[in-house]
């Protein structure tokens, strides 16, 4: 523990601005992986990934002033990592496909609620569980960005809905269905490929009949 | 479909489709105690969902198994550098 405890408002005001950008490079570095694995799955090149990393801590640095000590410095870093990726990365590659998904219809994309037997959901499970992690990576950077970032947030960083929605500057309900359909098309790309390799698993994209 | 349903069928399947539409909160732990204890209940009697919940869990863990990216030491160094050139500027 450290000896000087702030036990003035003086020294803690003090304390605030230097200390706070000496302590930063320490808070940020710890979250140096994350934010990488975060920009691979945005940028989908590991030298894209760096430079995306690199730009993001140095923003977050000079506005580190405007960081809330005591709110979540991950879900903040993301966001600027976030913002970053779209105003330099995104606009370069011009994706006019990927932003109108948002409108697609469930039926287009497929139905989740498709009522099919246990015993094969059981194969898709067991499936899931087999698969190749370099395959389950591949899958997941076929998702179009915006399900494959609501996705990775959740699923894999474990951020709330809520941090979630913060991180992408949406509505919870649009992150939601984000994920949702995120997650409905990686089944359906992990379940093409276990069909390949000859495991029986029902076509989690077929839309059945509802009477 | 021409056969009607039973109304035992018609309640089971009200149940399921109800669970299946909060699944993926549940899965997120998004959902109120109270609402997550009754899916928790409906996944213990039906083997279906329950299944299909399984699928979910598979599914988040093998993300989670496939994404463990480490950002590479010449990175780090990279980053540290910068970083230190950044304070060494505003003094």
């Amino acid at each position: 523990m450290p000896t000087a405890t702030l036990d003035s408002p003086a020294m803690a005001s003090e304390q605030t601005e230097a200390a706070k950008r000496d302590d930063f490079a320490e808070q940020a570095m710890q979250y140096a992986d994350q934010l990488y694995g975060a920009a691979m799955r945005m940028t989908r090149n590991p030298a894209d990934a760096a430079d995306l990393v690199q730009e993001t801590l140095l923003k977050a640095y000079a506005a580190y002033g405007s960081f809330k000590q005591g709110t979540n410095l991950r879900a903040w870093l993301y966001r600027i990592q976030t913002n970053t990726y779209i105003n330099t990365y995104r606009k370069q590659q011009r994706r006019p496909f990927e932003a109108a998904l948002d409108d697609l219809a469930e039926w287009q994309i497929g139905d989740a609620e498709s009522f099919t037997a246990s015993a094969s959901r059981s194969a898709e499970a067991e499936a899931i569980h087999r698969m190749p992690s370099g395959v389950v990576k591949d899958a997941l950077q076929e998702v179009p960005e915006d399900f494959r970032m609501a996705v990775y947030w959740v699923d894999v960083e474990g951020l709330s809905y809520a941090e979630t929605a913060e991180v992408m500057e949406t509505p919870i309900g649009t992150v939601m269905s984000r994920l949702h359909r995120g997650r409905k098309l990686l089944r359906g790309l992990l379940a093409d490929y276990a069909r390949e390799q000859g495991i029986a698993v029902q076509d989690a994209t077929v839309k059945e009949k509802k009477s | 479909m021409s056969e009607t349903p039973t109304v035992a069928e018609t309640a089971a399947r009200k149940d399921c489709a109800e669970a299946r539409a909060a699944l993926e909160e549940y899965l997120h732990n998004e959902l109120c105690a109270e609402d997550a204890a009754d899916v928790r209940a409906h996944l213990d009697e039906c083997e279906e969902c329950s299944a299909e919940h399984h699928v979910g869990e598979m599914l988040t863990a093998a993300l989670q198994g496939a994404c463990k990216d480490r950002a590479p030491e010449e990175l780090r160094a990279k980053l540290l550098a910068s970083l230190r050139a950044a304070q060494a500027q505003h003094g």
